[in-house]
């Protein structure tokens, strides 16, 4: 299978992943024996541009999230390579890096986590949250290092004064923005976001998502941006992935994968997203059954039993991701034959 | 306390629309850092039949107004003030105009016989976390039973087809099998499926839904409210959908309540919520989400400040500290009374009215 996303790596891109696999054993019984896997990533394809912003949606179980860890060899993929456009060392396969060649890259590449309450230690100071990654990596210390975290607390909008406080004294969206001054200490280039704002309340959610706009433009980073929250998606996002049991489905430029979808799961996404405009109610499109088991995932495309457009051939041939249109791919048999709706515009 | 309570007095009036009025309702939670006022005079008629809106953000109380009314609130609150009338319909015979008792549910003992025969059978509440609300060491037919057999004098067997046909009807798939099942078995959208059975299983003339879809992934979350409006029109219940999610109540509701730090701040039909919004509060909402479908790239307005904390007491309207179009020497020291600007629409803000809170 020829595969149409690798054919973009160029100078352009910054991070470039190719059919990544991460499986997790599960284990059952009295003696804790293996009794299957978990396929929570199966072979991913994708890659992002510099400075852009790349959303990656799915549902729960998807296996985004796995996704997001797994590229930054937060956890050790079990298949399948992760490309890096590093500023000094130019392309570096992430997946063959040891530990110490991996702590040269790491400064570039940084995280957000979903939940700003567990994600900053209770019993360490703003200071020495923020202050972590510049000692680590000898980058400042004594009154350069404290002027340098006052600098990161400022750019994210907190006051420096509160660089002695511990975050039970933050609220749930100052606490993002903690870990937004961390992510930002080392100036790195990708930032993987996951579900950065999920947790936060409606007008919360808009403080962070123009702070986040913000930054991608003063430092010009670029972000993957792992959220289930499609609104926001179509807001932040340049172009968006589609995810669905540990694959992708669908991947183009934000417009064209909400207005014009090309893949089936992606069309039933878009009419399922709850528009804040009571004259748009909108049924529905009823997908039967349960998401698929990553454990026994069925044969063929992995969507065909809930699927409406199925034929014989999905249930027993594993779609190939082609390119449907420019620099839109679509992993489904009938991608560019279905006539799809996409999400019905407002304005 | 029984035969006096709520002194029921029959009318045929008012009724026929409204089927809970809630008039200043205050509940307090005494804790050990003091007391949190998490409801400050909340006034809003339930019309019957339809489906009600409470936005809002954590904390400003729309959960309390719920348990308030279901009078299921922990031991640590209070409701010094206030009254909750039920204009509860008597279900007795052939359908035909019933007389109507009213109900005045916070003179109810809340573990007194009244409000346990009320409480499931009349009012009905489905909570937002699924997997915590069901008990996972009884079977969800055990679960959904228990309410039948306590409200409609049943046996266990007739217990069992009620349910079968509950979940048939909320679209369980294989409900015979379902019945059988412990709630870790079910996935998620399942579970609130199981939940809502129960809600339902009582034919409740008021189903409070706390949140009921904002654990699930949006195409689930797009099949439980579809299912929920069918049902809603199927059975003519009356829901009050409690959520944050704008875009949820765009696509569920006919009227909303916005509620800020334990008040009211407006309330109105759907559509002049959406298309002709009066309280700052409420433009803000609106203007801090993306709405999707907007091809141009518009910057998100944000509401400045946070959502202050339950324990202090902010002097004048509670909004006035992240207001927009605040006004010194108005908005900082009196409370704005809810004021009509139109048919059906009131809000509480200095803009419309001088009018003061007594």
């Amino acid at each position: 299978m020829i595969d149409p996303v690798i054919a973009q790596s160029g100078d352009d891109v910054l991070l470039e992943v190719k059919d990544l696999k991460k499986y997790f054993p599960v284990r059952g019984g009295f003696i804790k024996k293996g009794v299957g896997t978990v396929k929570a990533v199966d072979g991913l394809n994708l890659f992002v541009k510099k400075g852009e912003t790349l959303g990656l949606v799915g549902e729960s179980g998807c296996g985004k999230t796995t996704a997001g860890r797994t590229i930054m060899r937060l956890m050790e993929p079990t298949g399948g390579t992760i490309r890096f456009n590093d500023p000094k060392q130019g392309w570096v396969n992430l997946e063959k890096m040891n530990r110490q060649q991996m702590r040269a890259i790491r400064p570039n590449m940084q995280i957000i986590f979903q939940d700003p309450f567990s994600s900053l230690d209770p019993r360490m100071t703003v200071f020495r949250i923020v202050s972590e990654p510049l000692v680590i990596n000898k980058v400042a210390s004594g009154q350069e290092l404290n002027d340098r975290v006052a600098e990161l607390l400022r750019v994210v909008g907190l006051r420096p004064e509160y660089m002695s406080r511990y975050p039970h004294a933050f609220s749930g969206g100052q606490r993002q923005r903690i870990g937004i001054a961390r992510a930002l200490a080392l100036n790195p280039k990708l930032i993987v976001c996951d579900e950065p704002v999920s947790a936060l309340d409606v007008s919360i959610q808009a403080q962070v998502i123009n702070l986040l706009e913000d930054l991608q433009h003063d430092f010009k980073l670029t972000y993957l941006f792992v959220a289930h929250d499609l609104s926001v998606v179509e807001h932040i996002s340049n172009r968006v992935a589609v995810m669905y049991v540990g694959r992708l489905v669908e991947l183009a430029k934000t417009d064209d994968l909400y207005y014009t979808p090309q893949h089936p799961y992606t069309e039933a996404l878009m009419a399922a997203v709850p528009k804040p405009d009571p004259h748009m109610r909108d049924r529905p499109i009823k997908l039967p059954g349960e998401v698929a088991s990553a454990i026994k995932p069925p044969s063929g495309c992995y969507f065909h039993p809930r699927c409406r457009y199925a034929k014989d051939i999905c249930s027993t041939e594993d779609p190939p991701l082609k390119m449907v249109r420019p620099e839109h791919w679509s992993a489904c048999h009938f991608a560019g034959e279905l006539n799809l709706r996409g999400i019905v515009p407002t304005n | 306390m029984s035969e006096t309570i709520g002194s029921p007095t029959t009318t045929t009036t008012t009724s026929a629309e409204i089927i809970l009025r809630i008039k200043d309702l205050h509940t307090y939670f005494y804790t050990d850092i003091g007391i949190s006022k998490a409801l400050n005079g909340v006034t809003f008629d339930i019309p019957s039949r339809k489906v009600l809106g409470i936005v809002g953000e954590s904390g400003c109380g729309k959960s309390v107004t719920a348990l308030s009314c279901m009078r299921l609130l922990p031991r640590s609150a209070k409701i010094p003030k206030g009254e909750i009338t039920f204009f509860r319909h008597k279900k007795n015979g052939n359908g035909s105009a019933a007389p109507v008792e009213e109900v005045d549910l916070l003179k109810l003992d809340t573990m007194g016989q009244e409000i346990r025969s009320i409480r499931g059978a009349e009012l009905a509440m489905i909570f937002q976390e699924p997997m915590s609300s069901l008990n996972p060491s009884y079977t969800i037919g055990d679960q959904i039973g228990e309410a039948i057999i306590l409200h409609q004098n049943v046996d266990k067997a007739e217990a069992e087809n009620r349910t079968i046909k509950i979940l048939d009807q909320v679209g369980m798939s294989n409900p015979k099998a379902m019945v059988k099942r412990f709630p870790h078995e079910l996935s998620g959208g399942m579970r609130q499926r199981a939940m809502i059975a129960m809600g339902l299983s009582c034919n409740p003339s008021v189903l409070f839904a706390d949140e009921p879809t904002t654990a699930l992934d949006v195409t689930t979350e797009a099949q439980i409210l579809d299912l929920m409006r069918d049902l809603q029109a199927q059975l003519g219940m009356t829901i009050v959908f409690i959520t944050h999610n704008l875009g949820v109540v765009a696509q569920m509701c006919d009227s909303v309540a916005v509620m800020y730090l334990g008040r009211i701040v407006e309330q109105a039909s759907i559509e002049p919520i959406f298309y002709n919004p009066k309280h700052p509060y409420t433009k803000a909402l609106l203007n801090s989400i993306p709405h999707a479908g907007s091809r141009e790239h518009k910057r998100l307005l944000p509401i400045r400040g946070v959502v202050p904390d339950p324990y202090s007491s902010i002097k004048g309207c509670p909004f006035h500290p992240r207001c927009n179009s605040f006004m010194p020497g108005k908005c900082d020291v009196n409370v704005p009374a809810t004021v009509t600007v139109d048919n059906g629409h009131t809000v509480r803000c200095f803009l419309y009215s001088d009018e003061v809170e007594q």
